[in-house]
């Protein structure tokens, strides 16, 4: 990219200038107070798209819609992780359900030596299901991955799994900060919560209300990640990021 | 061939203890006509355990099985069966079954298992490790001695906070006979920790990522999910309210469907409001709250959540909070069980202020359940505590224990009902302590014998619920009339056998229930009403005969007898129907093996029947009639002099009971003069072999000595 940002500004970069009220002949400076606010502000204008099928897939609409579990309804029962897989793969295998509770089932997040913040049955009786946030841009797995693999659902927004892109490679599991890309063993490929177009099946199955679809917003800044992970850029990516984030 | 079948894993897990060996077994191509659960433990210890084999010796085995439909979708599945020979079983040790819900049976089945079959006895304490391939028998020697708790801590340290351990307490360890293994804090299998605890058996751990394979097609199979969700009704399957309600046709007070709206969860933070409609299937575990059933309505302010196995959406055990406890008591403010294991400490006393549903009583199954699910002690279903009660009260309990150990005991405490007293009686028990402490864990037999008081005056008092063999009652007369009695009969144990008595206590008006009858049994002559009981007919044996084989079937298919058969339902547009052939459904779409529900029923029939052959073949006697199918005499009387027959009593006719027990053999095609089946039976259930065996040693009917 050529320093001053004259006509060769991507023409997105130009309908978010003047979704914000810039002139259409952004200064360097202007373009710079917009690149700071880039992420935020084309989430909320909506106005981010998928690049061409040949451009590194950088920004992803955001999804449509969420699921949240609560831990004061959850019993534990386990049918969300069932019905996520039988309905969906036609076996029973919560070890690949995209919601997660049966890793906090016994002891809770903290594990069995979290002394007295010990939560699931052998603590304090609550049950947390973990569930994908759908992340906003800069969507970690999507980002790490380096076939492109993951992209938005055409109807829900869902970050998705493309099996037929998916080399297997993990480095989407090592990315998410919260632990929620399974791996199929059988198929070979990484599986992810797609939101079962739109008709969640745990929010279905669940016995106790616990579990509900609702629109999307932004949970990335809230509850710390559960886990260190493995921030992944690849070269050509990153080098597409310096369309909006230029260094000052 | 177990590949190609869905819902089995397709291996069976054989560890010896003795010589560390560790084996396979291709579960369809060896058990496959006995399917699992109780059929898989009853086969092994025909086939294995030779008669004279006593509980603790090292050629005793035990079978922990579960079945193709454990681990799925299916609700109310998640259920292990764990047979061997009982030490509580007097006076002499037989075959039977405890069964543990929990996560077990779905993580063995994740792990590649169907079963696991144990069998030696180690040098040294020790653990059993199961991870998927990977099964090791690892140190224990750091856990002996310590409580149930202690020791999953300890082993999920080692194994992943997700694996599921399966634990004894020191009872176990002790060889007490009332005592058990558990896994998931609160589920167990009575009478065999001790069993496990003489191998020097202290736990199984098991971590599976593996899956159960639904053969049929995935959207017919969540077809079939919904549907039988669409007809649950509450715990023990009770189809209608215990409160009136707009959208209900009827209620029954005595209903454990007791989520009314207005109730709530109190004790979750923030407390949950029951609410939505009755029937919506996303406030299904809303319906039945243990804690309130048993304890009254004070408990839903305690009650965190409702709990319970893999998949069930019914949640019977209750997490219950009880902040004073910590302070008064010294122990965790948070408790969870149901029914006997949720009474356990309550059950002790014969009053507590406030009275059985108060707040004592609240306190003392706290304490209960902190201590016996912990040191691993089993209530054989509430006897060791009648077994207690009748012994102080009587004044026999002074004269069988010296002065110095008696007074250490604050009998002012136990006749008060102060929770506290449980302190006292609860450790003994587990650690063998002192004579009292000894004897009540032997379970009633042992302890009839070893203060040589006749059996008579256990089975001549009702209060004791005492049936036979050393054990109680469980659902009889009480329930059921004569259809409860023959059943109660029927095993070496209290009878683990809920199907007749979750339709008979649903709640449907009686006539709604003889109009199901009717199309389930053929006649509605099948059922009477509790209290209200008629002569016996061959339609109760029928039904008789059908309880205990879907009993059979659901231990070793996984599924949870305590909820199922489902044949009735809440839906007044199925006319209070539910689905017959549900089992036979859902077998058939997972294995990919189509099977109706007569096919299926005749091999829980076969599970039954190789029950029988081992019962007989371990008392050496073919006379079941005489000498094991037997009822106490409590049955045939009432206090207030009431006649059989009448309305409001559950007074039994001995000459009534004899023909039903001739009607029952009737239509099992046993021989009526014995009890015993025929070689024709067994032949008609594929237990030719069986059969011969028995022939061998005269205990066929028809083959002379």
């Amino acid at each position: 990219m050529k320093p001053d940002m004259g006509p060769e500004l991507p023409e997105m970069m130009l309908r978010a200038a003047k979704a914000a009220g810039l002139g259409a002949g952004l200064s360097r400076r202007e373009f710079l107070f917009l690149s700071a606010g880039a992420v935020t502000g084309l989430a909320a204008l909506n106005i981010g798209r998928v690049w061409g099928a040949d451009a590194p897939i950088i920004i992803i609409d955001n999804a449509k819609g969420l699921l949240l579990a609560d831990p004061s309804r959850c019993v534990g029962c386990l049918r969300c992780e069932l019905a996520c897989t039988e309905f969906n793969d036609g076996r029973a295998q919560p070890s690949l359900s995209r919601i997660k509770v049966g890793r906090n089932l016994n002891f809770g997040p903290e594990g069995p030596s979290g002394g007295v913040r010990v939560q699931g049955a052998w603590g304090s009786g609550r049950f947390i299901a973990d569930a994908c946030r759908q992340c906003p841009h800069p969507v970690p797995c999507a980002t790490a991955c380096p076939e492109n693999a993951i992209i938005a659902d055409p109807v829900t927004g869902a970050r998705i799994v493309d099996t037929f892109a998916c080399v297997g490679c993990r480095l989407c599991q090592r990315a998410c900060p919260w632990n929620m890309i399974n791996f199929d063993e059988q198929s070979q490929k990484a599986t992810k919560c797609f939101l079962c177009q739109g008709h969640p099946k745990c929010v279905e199955a669940c016995p106790s209300g616990a579990l509900r679809y609702v629109p999307w917003r932004d949970l990335t800044r809230e509850a710390a990640p559960g886990r260190a992970a493995l921030r992944v850029v690849s070269a050509e990516k990153a080098k597409e990021c310096l369309d909006c984030h230029l260094p000052r | 061939m177990a590949k190609e079948k869905g819902g089995f894993a397709g291996k069976v897990l054989r560890v010896d203890l003795s010589t560390g060996k560790i084996s396979l077994e291709d579960t369809v191509a060896k058990y496959r006509e006995v399917l699992g659960g109780t059929g898989i433990g009853y086969k092994v210890l025909w086939e294995e355990v030779p008669a004279g084999t006593a509980p603790f010796d090292a050629g005793n085995k035990i079978v922990f099985a579960t079945g193709v439909l454990a681990g799925t979708g299916v609700p109310c599945n998640g259920r292990t069966a764990v047979t061997t020979l009982f030490p509580s079983c007097w006076p002499q040790p037989l075959v039977a079954s405890g069964h543990m819900g929990g996560h077990f049976a779905a993580k063995l089945k994740y792990a590649g298992y169907d079963a696991l079959i144990v069998e030696g006895k180690a040098d040294r304490p020790v653990w059993l490790f199961i991870r998927d391939g990977r099964v090791e028998i690892r140190d224990a020697r750091h856990l002996w001695g310590t409580g149930i708790r202690r020791a999953t801590l300890e082993i999920s340290q080692e194994m992943g906070p997700e694996s599921v351990v399966a634990a004894i307490g020191q009872a176990g360890e002790n060889r007490v006979p009332l005592s058990v293994v558990m896994n998931s804090v609160s589920h167990s299998a009575g009478g065999v920790g001790a069993v496990m605890g003489a191998k020097n058996l202290k736990a199984v751990a098991v971590q599976g990522s593996g899956s159960v394979r639904i053969a049929g097609d995935k959207s017919e199979w969540e077809r079939l999910v919904k549907f039988h969700l669409s007809i649950l009704g509450a715990n023990n399957q009770h189809v209608v309210p215990s409160f009136p309600h707009p959208q209900s046709e009827y209620y029954n007070p005595t209903s454990r469907w007791v989520g009314a709206p207005g109730k709530r969860w109190g004790a979750a933070e923030p407390p949950v409001e029951i609410n939505g409609g009755l029937f919506d299937l996303n406030r299904i575990s809303f319906r039945s709250n243990s804690g309130a059933f048993y304890l009254g309505d004070q408990a839903w302010r305690y009650t965190v959540r409702g709990n319970g196995c893999t998949g069930c959406p019914i949640r019977c055990h209750t997490i219950l909070k009880v902040p004073s406890v910590e302070a008064k008591y010294g122990i965790r403010e948070v408790a969870q069980n149901t029914c006997g294991g949720m009474v356990f400490g309550r059950s002790f006393f014969k009053q507590l202020p406030g009275g059985l549903m108060g707040p004592a009583a609240l306190e003392a199954c706290m304490v209960g359940m902190h201590m016996a699910d912990d040191l691993g002690l089993w209530c054989n279903y509430g006897q060791l505590q009648r077994d207690l009660i009748k012994l102080y009260y009587d004044g026999t309990l002074k004269t069988k224990i010296g002065s110095d150990e008696y007074a250490s005991f604050s009998w002012d405490k136990y006749e008060n009902g102060d929770p506290a007293f449980l302190f006292e009686i609860i450790p003994r028990i587990a650690m063998r302590q002192g004579e009292l402490g000894e004897a009540l864990g032997l379970g009633t037999g042992g302890l009839l014998d070893h203060w040589s008081i006749p059996e008579e005056t256990w089975t001549q008092d009702s209060a004791t619920a005492y049936w036979k063999l050393g054990h109680p009652k469980h659902h009889a007369n009480e329930d059921d009339g004569q259809c409860g009695v023959i059943i109660n009969t029927q095993y070496n144990r209290d009878a683990q056998c809920h199907s007749h008595a979750n339709f008979i206590r649903n709640g449907l008006p009686l006539a709604v229930q003889k109009k199901l009858a009717a199309e389930i049994w053929g006649s509605p002559e099948a059922v009477d009403g509790a209290g209200d009981y008629t002569p016996m007919n061959i339609h109760k044996a029928r039904r008789a005969r059908w309880s205990l084989v879907r009993k059979e079937l659901h231990d070793s298919l996984g599924l949870c007898n305590w909820m199922g058969p489902w044949v009735a339902s809440p839906l007044k547009e199925r006319g209070y129907s539910g689905d017959d052939s549900l089992e036979s459904r859902f077998y058939s779409l997972a294995t990919g093996e189509k099977m109706s529900r007569e096919d299926l029923d005749l091999i829980g029939e076969r599970i039954f029947v190789l029950h029988r052959a081992l019962t007989i073949r371990g008392m050496g006697s073919m006379e079941m009639r005489t000498r094991h199918d037997l009822t106490p005499q409590w049955i045939y009387q009432d206090l207030s002099g009431a006649q059989s027959f009448t309305k409001g009593t559950i007074r039994m006719d001995p000459l009534d009971i004899a023909r039903a027990m001739e009607l029952f053999y009737e239509v099992m095609g046993w021989d009526k003069a014995t009890g015993a089946p025929t070689a024709k039976a067994y032949a008609r259930l594929g237990l030719q072999s069986v059969a011969d065996g028995l022939a061998v040693k005269k205990l066929l009917p028809g083959v002379e000595g």
